[in-house]
């Protein structure tokens, strides 16, 4: 069965003055997916959800969500988003529980909705030990989930999460990731954006690429490694490369090594001289990431 | 264009409740014991010196303004350096924004608490006033203090105008120095101002506070009263507040969205 749109953008674009940030982006997000939007810092990823979530008004091509044009969003039609924004903006002046019960008002919530949904949201991310504590009591890890809990005080129908795991350690990622297949599962669709390869590997079904406003590729995990970088790995470090012609193997020059992106690992093993120092491992996101932006480094 | 409603205006003044309930020592000290230690310098200091003033005691001129100049303080306080920590430092107005709640309804929820709020100070120095007997008309001054709370609306939205406005907390050192200063020294709240210079007067009567002073003092006093010019000076004070809420929202609607 196909599942309805959430998201539908053609043609998007979004100027301020003459710089261009986003230069025309397609992209769909189908209910119920978790999708991914990745490219490196100053790509367009921010502006794009501050769109979608109408915190920025598109300069040219359409931007629906929820069948609505952005442009006209109803308040019935924004209350079915939960936005987790990169910044930490929780209300330091209140405690956890009321950081949550102010939210539940700003979205108009019956009393009686909040009370029973409070508790609940603060189980899920674990907070409940920490309800009464003041914001700033907060570790970063408790901070981000609190953020998640509030956004999603309303039972939304789309979580937009915008780098919802930067500057966490392991143990908080993966808890946090763990509570966004758990959300997957209840039929929520999630919009991310990540600058972290293996999250958006575990997440996300569908994913689009972004660099310099253009989408450069998408599709599953899986398209993206076999389309640009087969399932194999190596790196062999100079001068001992690979014996047959260049034009053989898929690679790319990187300094001190070259990287090789193969299907067959055996034949390609075979192709190594003897005295060939070489790491060998699977493809994975990062890969494709790099070779479709590049290894420039991006400033903020 | 969503029209505001009443929930979503309420529920970011219901925030600005409970914060103020948590901190409400620091609050009481600033907006009631404030405005109280200057009716005592000038009631009892001054007063001594003086013995009427516009047709009244002195205490009793000096209770009227300072009823209306706590108002404004707190209100300009709340709505510039209070606020702009809300919107700039703290991010809760983006976090806001990102609910369905919309500009207009968190500026309103903001101003009709710092209205509240600025209110609530009036009446504590009212009360004062009251004890001290420097509050001749009881009836009058609760006539007053609708016009008091529509001064402190006013106020708020022109705090809103320089918090819109404001690239840092730098930037209050004018509002102040130029906006809340010149309205405790040249609006009517300690002296006659028919005693200054023409121009002065003139641009004293630019000033919403001038307005304010003007339209509470005779309630209070119990002296002879003009409605026509109580309605003139609440007018005006109203028409200044819709258009610096419309300024603050147009500024802020820029700086908030892109």
């Amino acid at each position: 069965m196909e599942m309805p749109a959430v998201i539908t953008a053609s043609g998007l674009t979004k100027r301020y003055g003459s710089l261009e940030v986003v230069k025309g982006i397609d992209f769909t997000v189908t209910s119920g997916q978790c999708f991914g939007l990745l490219g490196p810092n100053g790509a367009g990823k921010s502006t794009t959800m501050r769109m979608i979530m109408g915190l920025s008004d598109a300069s040219g091509g359409t931007l629906n969500v929820f069948g609505e044009p952005v442009k006209t969003m109803s308040r019935a039609t924004k209350a079915r988003i939960g936005l987790v924004p990169q910044e930490t903006n929780l209300d330091p002046d209140i405690t956890v529980l009321e950081n949550l019960e102010a939210f539940g008002r700003y979205f108009a919530l019956p009393k009686a909705v909040i009370a029973e949904r409070v508790p609940k949201l603060l189980d899920f991310m674990q907070l409940t030990d920490k309800q009464k504590s003041p914001v700033n009591a907060l570790s970063g890890g408790m901070k981000r989930r609190l953020i998640v809990a509030r956004a999603l005080i309303a039972d939304p129908e789309m979580v937009i999460l915008d780098e919802p795991t930067t500057g966490l350690d392991p143990q908080a990622r993966v808890l946090i990731w763990k509570q966004l297949l758990d959300l997957k599962k209840q039929g929520r669709t999630l919009l991310l954006t990540t600058h972290y390869m293996d999250e958006a590997q575990r997440l996300c079904d569908q994913i689009v690429v972004i660099d310099d406003g253009r989408i450069l590729d998408q599709g599953t995990p899986q398209e993206l490694i076999d389309r640009h970088v087969k399932g194999h790995v190596f790196e062999v470090q100079k001068p001992h490369l690979a014996a047959s012609p260049p034009d053989r193997w898929d690679h790319e020059d990187i300094g001190d090594s070259v990287l090789y992106f193969v299907h067959e690992a055996p034949e390609f093993i075979a192709d190594l001289p003897d005295e060939a120092a070489y790491m060998h491992r699977q493809a994975n996101l990062e890969d494709v990431f790099l070779r479709l932006t590049g290894r420039r480094l991006r400033e903020n | 264009m969503q029209l505001p409603e009443p929930a979503y205006v309420f529920a970011v003044y219901s925030r600005q409740y409970h914060v103020w309930r948590k901190l409400i020592g620091s609050s009481l000290v600033s907006n009631v014991a404030n405005p109280i230690l200057f009716l005592f310098a000038f009631g009892f200091g001054m007063g001594q010196f003086i013995d009427t003033m516009g047709g009244m005691s002195y205490l009793t001129f000096v209770v009227a303004g300072m009823i209306a100049y706590s108002a404004a303080f707190a209100a300009s306080f709340e709505m510039s350096i209070g606020a702009f920590t809300r919107y700039f430092l703290q991010g809760n107005w983006n976090a806001i924004l990102s609910t369905p709640v919309t500009l207009a309804e968190l500026l309103m929820g903001e101003v009709l608490w710092a209205a509240v709020k600025s209110l609530f100070s009036g009446i504590c120095v009212l009360l004062v006033g009251l004890i001290w007997g420097g509050v001749p008309s009881l009836s009058g001054a609760l006539i007053a203090l609708p016009i008091v709370f529509l001064g402190a609306v006013c106020f708020a939205c022109a705090g809103l105008v320089a918090t819109a406005y404001a690239k840092g907390y730098e930037f209050f050192s004018y509002f102040f120095t130029f906006w809340v200063t010149p309205m405790f020294i040249f609006c009517g709240v300690f002296f006659d101002i028919s005693r200054f210079p023409d121009a002065i007067q003139y641009l004293a009567w630019l000033f919403p506070m001038t307005h304010l002073v003007a339209a509470i003092r005779p309630l209070s006093s119990g002296i002879a009263l003009d409605p026509a010019a109580i309605l003139l000076h609440t007018g005006y004070i109203v028409l200044f507040s819709i258009l610096s809420f419309a300024a603050a929202h147009r500024k802020l609607r820029q700086r908030l969205y892109d």
